[in-house]
């Protein structure tokens, strides 16, 4: 979709191309894509928004009388005013413009604003619930330190987008720069010219917002929903153009090559497995450990098998 | 049977629209959530899409072939932009107000830089914001409150108040409600208080300042406010960022329990503009140049819930505004989501922005209004006088008015905590005399002719001396102020 806008406009763009109505959005390794939305907390100690105002629950209100009912409000784990940004499969990370620092950092997915954008034809947004989630595998969340108060300054991009952040504290300006190194659970930061690798482990691992679908037989119609609900296709096209993985388009009953093994066929066996253990085989030419496990359901799970065997031909 | 039907072809020009309104498109699969547009200095028309992308392209007579560029992107939710050359924006987004420049002219931005913050985000969806220009190379900036269908985050952007959270539409982080002053170097102070959602701010060529808002909680129903500072204009929450209001009240309970002290607090709208009838959800107020061919110097004031524009027309009375509205345009291919408003360079066409995304029936987009004739014949000026109202033509009338072709009715509004306010106090005016000015103007006097009331105006199929039949049929004029 993305190379179809550029020919189809003929638009020049030296950054990402525009967002579309794709609620899992993805950047490129080398080229980033920018979001500022409002990114969920995945567990940060609380200690380490000491600049944020604190919220408190609110007794439930009924608009007609003007009065509190019964009930509270709660809050919503969202961090208000942070920039996300997503290197492809490589490397998503958030960073808080009032901390003025990483917050935390994933790999193998970005943000599925499904709750937040809804979708195409309807924009509906999740009342209460409608924070981003995280796609993918978070292997690094900052802890508490101790510094005065920062100012955020704004941030600059390299030719093909690459974020330096600004930053004060006190008088004194700083910048940080964070890319994708080529370790799985690792990134790597500048803080001004300090080059720091950063190698953690899993943490936690995300799928995105569970549309739960009701599928009452496994169909390769059902299967087309769940591979649009889960937003695959900003992986896998379906026409045989590249992507960040395999194209679906004449995939199953294909021999495929294997990065450090046999050859193997790409039967429904093949096709489950790749679905519920992605990493297992990697497929020649693709990098190892980018596409999350998908906690489907046993009926999506065929569903998308027989929708990827309807794309064989 | 033929001879009819020639006929009908034949008179059809006397009623056909007179404004041609197009479809402007972006890109396909870019979603056209248009929060905000503004015509850089060069000609070029930027737009701030929801999702996070600000586009640029030089306008084109085919409304199917603009050729967009992307300019700058990763804004949340964008409401307000000026485009302050074609290598330079700044845009109110949830968090803040930032600058986002091309250094190095390679078609996009690549030097992003806060140009004001101070404003808190608690992490509401409802959040959003807009600016004005003041001519002064500064702003103002309306801070939009939040919703109780969502919740807040737990941290805020922001310092939070437990009394700003309560209500319906609430404002629990600083300034949320109010309208700030922004200076040319970004310092930000408040400059009044008390709304709703003044979802579009603007400043006429004579450097007055007006909002409309959005019928709700606290308001009756849709106003159009004109701002002077220091003021409160009646949206109980945000009185906890007013540093005159004591830190130990809450404001939402006192006003509810006493609705006197709060009329006598508040400022009353400018024009009360019935939101079925006329205006559901105003959007940005705009005057119309003078050089515009129709209704120049008049105010729009484009309806975020319906397929309208209002036309206000407004005078000053005992020194305070107040005035008269009715429809610009009501549907003639007009979408819905109406909130934002430019005028092409050379002020001959109409860009209206439209979104709605999750509220209600999407209606998303760019669109022309472009006159395709002379201005249609409709009621130009809607003066008061002491004992009624002085009401002019702009074209001849056919035949001279009599009683039989107005019909004058009032009522009033009482804003308070509800989501919105009916009709109270209706009662029927009875014209006492009509006299007719000239060829064009005519002057009512009405039984009990009082201030304080919205007087409704229903007009007869009037037809205009040379056959035109008369545009709206439908006006409200708010009497604050008897002369």
């Amino acid at each position: 979709m993305r190379a179809l806008l550029l020919t189809l406009f003929g638009i020049t763009l030296a950054s990402a191309d525009p967002l579309t109505f794709d609620t899992t959005p993805l950047g490129e390794k080398d080229r980033p894509i920018i979001l500022r939305t409002y990114v969920p907390d995945p567990g940060l100690d609380p200690a380490v928004f000491p600049n944020h105002g604190k919220a408190s629950k609110s007794p439930k209100y009924s608009p007609n009388s003007g009065r509190d009912t019964k009930g509270e409000y709660g809050m919503l784990k969202v961090i208000p005013a942070a920039i996300a940004v997503n290197h492809g499969p490589a490397l998503s990370y958030v960073w808080d413009t009032t901390e003025c620092r990483l917050l935390y950092a994933w790999q193998g997915g970005f943000l599925d604003l499904y709750p937040y954008w809804g979708e195409k034809n309807r924009g509906g947004r999740r009342s209460f619930d409608y924070g981003a989630r995280l796609v993918g595998n978070l292997f690094y969340l900052a802890k508490p330190i101790k510094r005065e108060r920062p100012t955020f300054i704004g941030y600059d991009l390299s030719d093909k987008g690459v974020l330096t952040f600004r930053y004060k504290l006190g008088d004194k300006e700083y910048t940080e720069k964070i890319i994708p190194s080529d370790k799985q659970y690792s990134f790597i930061s500048y803080l001004d010219e300090d080059k720091l690798e950063y190698k953690g482990d899993l943490i936690s691992k995300h799928q995105g917002f569970d549309r739960n679908l009701k599928i009452k037989s496994a169909t390769a119609k059902a299967g087309e929903q769940v591979f649009g609900a889960y937003g695959c296709i900003a992986c896998h096209s379906t026409d045989g153009s590249n992507g960040h993985g395999p194209s679906l388009k004449g995939l199953a009953g294909s021999t495929r090559d294997i990065e450090g093994g046999e050859p193997v066929l790409a039967d429904a066996a093949y096709l489950t497995e790749s679905i519920k253990v992605p990493n297992a085989k990697t497929a020649k030419g693709f990098p190892p450990g980018y596409m999350p496990p998908y906690q489907l359901k046993d009926k999506e799970i065929e569903s998308l098998v027989l929708y990827i065997q309807s794309l064989a031909k | 049977m033929k001879h009819s039907l020639l006929f009908a072809l034949f008179a059809a020009p006397l009623v056909a629209s007179p404004y041609k309104v197009e479809d402007i498109k972006f890109p396909a699969e870019v979603p056209p959530e248009v929060g905000a547009i503004d015509f850089a200095p060069d000609g070029t028309l930027f737009a701030v899409l929801r999702r996070g992308d600000v586009m640029r392209a030089k306008p084109a007579t085919d409304p199917a072939n603009w050729k967009w560029e992307l300019f700058a992107t990763g804004f949340h939710n964008g409401c307000g932009i000026d485009a302050v050359s074609r290598d330079k924006v700044r845009v109110t987004q949830m968090a803040d107000f930032t600058e986002a420049t091309d250094t190095d002219n390679d078609g996009t931005a690549d030097q992003y830089r806060i140009f004001a913050a101070g404003w808190g985000l608690s992490g509401n969806y409802h959040e959003t914001n807009t600016i004005a220009e003041d001519g002064k190379g500064g702003y103002y900036i309306a801070i939009g409150t939040a919703s109780h269908n969502g919740p807040t985050a737990e941290h805020t952007f922001g310092e939070y108040s437990k009394f700003g959270r309560r209500g319906r539409n609430f404002a629990s982080v600083k300034w949320r409600g109010c309208t700030l002053h922004c200076d040319s170097e970004g310092n930000l102070t408040p400059f009044c208080f008390g709304f709703r959602m003044h979802n579009g701010i603007h400043q006429d060529s004579s450097g007055n300042l007006w909002c409309g808002d959005n019928q709700g909680d606290w308001r009756a129903t849709t106003p159009l406010y004109y701002l002077e500072k220091g003021n409160f204009y009646g949206h109980p929450s945000a009185l906890v960022w007013d540093e005159k209001w004591p830190t130990d009240k809450d404001p939402l309970r006192t006003y509810r329990e006493d609705l006197d002290a709060y009329n006598k607090h508040r400022t009353w709208p400018s024009v009360q503009i019935p939101h079925k009838e006329m205006n559901r959800s105003a959007g940005e107020p705009y005057e119309i140049p003078g050089d515009f061919p129709h209704f120049p110097g008049q105010m729009l004031l484009p309806d975020n819930n319906s397929k309208r524009i209002t036309r206000i027309m407004l005078e000053k009375v005992n020194g305070k505004f107040q005035g008269a509205c009715t429809h610009f345009l009501n549907g003639n291919g007009l979408r819905s989501g109406n909130h934002r408003i430019r005028f092409s360079p050379d002020h001959q066409q109409i860009y209206v922005g439209q979104t709605v995304r999750g509220w209600g029936k999407e209606a998303e987009g760019l669109q022309r209004i472009t006159p395709t004739g002379e201005e249609p014949f409709d009621i130009t000026a809607f003066n008061i006088t002491p004992r009624g109202f002085r009401l002019t033509f702009n074209r001849e009338l056919a035949t001279a008015l009599t009683e039989k072709d107005l019909k004058f009715k009032s009522f009033t509004y009482q804003s308070k905590w509800t989501y919105g306010s009916p009709q109270e106090n209706k009662a029927d005016n009875e014209i006492k005399s009509l006299k007719p000015l000239d060829t064009k103007t005519i002057e009512v006097t009405l039984a009990g002719f009082k201030p304080g009331r919205i007087y409704q105006l229903d007009l007869g199929k009037l037809k205009s001396k040379d056959g035109m039949e008369i545009q709206n049929r439908l006006f409200y004029y708010t009497a604050n102020q008897l002369p």
